[in-house]
C-alpha cells in the first residue's frame, strides 16, 4: 500500500466525515428532533445503510462528476476534496446547513479553471438544474405524501398509540432507505475524484465476496461518513430537527419519505432503467444534495400549513448558503491549487496526450 | 457503546386497552352514581346505598391504578413524545371527574342530607344531566384516540348538558333559599347542589382542553 496515496486520500475522508456530520441530520434530524427515534439508534442505522449504499449503489453518479471535470492527479484530487471539505466544515460551524454536492462541484470547477480545462457546460447545466429542481421536487413530494397520509389516518380510525408505532417504524425504515440512497448518491462527492487514481485492486474471497477496486474506495468513504455521523452529527440534528419548523412526527415521516424518493430518483440506475424502458421521463444520475431535499420538503410542509410556523430567517440564511457554497469552494480550490503546485511542487494536473 | 433499543409495537396494545378501560370506568361510575342517588332518595342510607357507594369507591380506586399505570408506561416506553404531556393531562382530568363522583357519593353517605320530596324530580334531572355529561366526556375522549372528527360531536353534547345542569342547579337553589327551611339546612343542600354541578363543570373543562389537543393534532 502506498502511504502517499493514503495521505492524499485523507482529504476525501475528511470530506466524508463532514458529510456524515452534516447530512445524517437530514436523514434522522426530524425523527430525533421529534423524539421518535433515539440518536444512538439513528446513528447506527444511518451508518450501516450509508456504507451499504456507497459500496453497492455508488457507481451511477460518479460518472456524472467525472464528466464535469476529470481530476487526473492525486494531489489535484486531494486539493479538490480538501477545498470542498473545508467549505462544508466552515459553513457547518457557522450554523448553516450546507450541501456537500455543491461544495464538490464548486471545487471541481475551481480545478478546471486553474488547469485551464473547459467545464462541460451541458453537464454543469444538468447539475445546476437539479439544485433548483431537487428542493422543488422534494417540496411537492412532501406535500402530496403529507396530504395522503393525513387523509389515510383520518379515515382509518387507527388508535393514536398504534399510529405512533407505525410512524416510528416508518421513520426507521424510510431513514434506512434514505441512508442507502444518500450513500449511493453522495459517495461520488467524496471519493469520485479519487477513482481515476485509485491504487486498490479488486478484492475477492472465493465466490462469496467480490469487491471492485472502486467499491473498496467507496467502502473507505462510507466508513468516513459513518465516523462523521457518530462523532459530530448530534449538534447539526437539532438545527434541522427543530429550528426551522416545529414538526409533528407525521410531518417528520413525510419529510424523510420525500427525501428518500428524491434521492432514489437521482441515484438509482435500476429505477432509471425501469423508467426509460417504460418510455417514462427519467431523472439524470446526478449527486443531488440531501440538504436541499430535506429543506425543500420541510418548507413544502410549512407552506401547506399556511407558512406561519416557518422560521424564514433561517430559510434565508440557508438559501444564501446554497449560492455562496460553490463559490467559496471554487475560490478555496483555485487558490490552494496554486500553492500546492508552486510552493509544494506537486503536479495538480496532467495534460492529456493529444492523438494525431 | 450503543444501546440500540427499538421498541415498536410491544406493549402498545396493552396500553390502548388501559386507556379504553379508563373511559369505561367513567361511564360505569356515572351509571352507578345515578342509581345510588335514586336509591338514596327512596331509602336514604340503606344497605343498598352502602353497597353502591362502595362500588363507586372501588371504581375510583381502579381508575387511580389505571391512571398511574398509563402515565408510567407513556414515559417509560417513550410513547407519543409530542402528545405525551397532553395525554397525561387528559388522563388526570378524567380521573378528577371520577374522583368527584366518589366524593359526592361519600358525602351523601356521611352527611345524609334531608332533601324535601318536592325537589326529587328536579334533583334527579340534575343528576341525570351530570351523568350524561360525564358519559359524553368519556366518548369524546375515546374518540380523540380513534376518530378526531367525532370529538366535536360529543363535545357539543357536553357543552349543552353542562349548560342545562347549570340552569337546573340555579332553579333548585332558588327554590331551596325561597323555602322556609332552616338556614343550616339550606346551606347544606346548596353545598350538595354545587358539588353535583361541579361534576359537569369538570367535564366541560376537560372538553375545553380536549378540543385544543384536537387542533394541535390536526396541524
Amino acid at each position: 500500500m502506498d502511504f502517499g496515496y493514503l495521505f492524499f486520500l485523507s482529504s476525501g475522508l475528511f470530506l466524508g466525515w463532514s458529510l456524515g456530520a452534516n447530512d445524517a441530520a437530514n436523514i434522522f434530524g426530524t425523527a430525533v428532533g421529534t423524539k421518535m427515534v433515539r440518536f444512538n439508534t439513528a446513528a447506527v442505522i444511518a451508518s450501516i445503510f450509508i456504507i451499504l449504499g456507497a459500496v453497492f449503489g455508488g457507481a451511477g453518479t460518479t460518472e456524472t462528476l467525472d464528466t464535469l471535470g476529470s481530476v487526473n492527479t492525486l494531489p489535484g484530487a486531494f486539493m479538490v476534496a480538501l477545498a470542498a471539505a473545508v467549505t462544508v466544515y466552515w459553513m457547518s460551524r457557522t450554523g448553516i446547513s450546507v450541501s456537500t454536492s455543491q461544495a464538490i462541484v464548486g471545487s471541481i470547477i475551481g480545478w478546471n479553471c486553474y488547469c485551464g480545462e473547459s467545464t462541460d457546460v451541458a453537464v454543469f447545466g444538468k447539475i445546476f438544474g437539479t439544485w433548483v429542481l431537487c428542493p422543488l421536487l422534494a417540496a411537492a413530494t412532501a406535500v402530496l405524501l403529507y396530504f395522503l397520509l393525513r387523509r389515510f389516518i383520518r379515515y382509518s380510525h387507527v388508535h393514536l398509540l398504534r399510529q405512533d408505532s407505525y410512524v416510528r417504524a416508518g421513520l426507521i425504515i424510510t431513514g434506512a432507505v434514505c441512508a442507502y440512497a444518500l450513500g449511493a448518491n453522495n459517495i461520488a462527492n467524496i471519493m469520485g475524484v479519487f477513482v481515476d487514481s485509485s491504487p486498490f485492486s479488486d478484492f475477492k474471497i472465493d465466490n462469496a465476496v467480490y469487491l471492485t477496486h472502486v467499491q473498496i474506495l467507496f467502502l473507505l468513504g462510507g466508513m468516513a461518513i459513518a465516523t462523521g455521523i457518530v462523532t459530530y452529527s448530534h449538534n447539526v440534528i437539532n438545527t434541522v430537527g427543530n429550528n426551522m419548523l416545529k414538526m409533528t412526527p407525521l410531518a417528520a415521516l413525510t419529510v424523510v419519505m420525500a427525501q428518500a424518493v428524491v434521492l432514489l430518483l437521482f441515484s438509482s440506475q435500476n429505477l432509471r432503467n425501469f423508467l426509460l424502458s417504460h418510455s417514462l421521463p427519467a431523472f439524470p444520475l446526478v449527486p443531488v444534495s440531501s440538504t436541499q431535499a430535506v429543506i425543500g420538503a420541510i418548507l413544502g410542509i410549512g407552506l401547506l400549513k399556511g407558512g406561519r410556523g416557518v422560521n424564514w430567517g433561517i430559510v434565508g440564511r440557508i438559501v444564501v448558503g446554497w449560492v455562496v457554497t460553490p463559490l467559496i469552494a471554487l475560490i478555496i480550490c483555485f487558490v490552494s491549487l496554486f500553492f500546492l503546485e508552486n510552493v509544494f511542487n506537486q503536479a495538480v494536473y496532467q495534460p492529456e496526450l493529444e492523438m494525431f | 457503546m450503543f444501546n440500540v433499543k427499538i421498541s415498536l409495537f410491544s406493549h402498545t396494545k396493552e396500553l390502548e386497552q388501559k386507556i379504553d378501560m379508563l373511559h369505561d370506568k367513567i361511564i360505569e361510575v356515572a351509571m352507578v352514581f345515578k342509581k345510588a342517588v335514586d336509591v338514596y332518595l327512596k331509602e336514604k342510607r340503606s344497605t343498598d346505598y352502602r353497597k353502591l357507594s362502595k362500588e363507586i369507591k372501588i371504581i375510583e380506586h381502579d381508575a387511580d391504578t389505571l391512571r398511574r399505570d398509563i402515565e408510567n408506561r407513556l414515559y417509560s416506553q417513550n410513547l407519543i413524545p409530542d402528545f405525551r404531556g397532553n395525554i397525561l393531562e387528559l388522563v388526570e382530568n378524567l380521573d378528577k371527574v371520577i374522583n368527584e363522583f366518589d366524593e359526592v357519593a361519600h358525602k351523601f353517605y356521611i352527611e345524609q342530607p334531608e332533601i324535601p320530596e318536592k325537589y326529587y324530580e328536579r334533583f334527579k334531572e340534575l343528576v341525570s344531566q351530570v351523568c350524561e355529561c360525564a358519559e359524553n366526556l368519556a366518548m369524546a375522549s375515546r374518540a380523540f384516540f380513534y376518530d378526531l372528527s367525532a370529538v366535536r360531536d360529543y363535545s357539543k353534547k357536553v357543552y349543552f348538558l353542562e349548560h342545562e345542569s347549570d340552569k337546573t342547579t340555579a332553579s333548585l337553589k332558588e327554590g331551596v333559599f325561597a323555602s322556609d327551611m332552616e338556614l343550616a339546612h339550606k346551606l347544606q343542600l346548596n353545598s350538595f347542589l354545587t358539588e353535583v354541578a361541579d361534576i359537569a363543570d369538570l367535564a366541560e373543562n376537560c372538553i375545553d382542553q380536549l378540543l385544543i389537543y384536537v387542533i394541535k393534532r390536526d396541524i
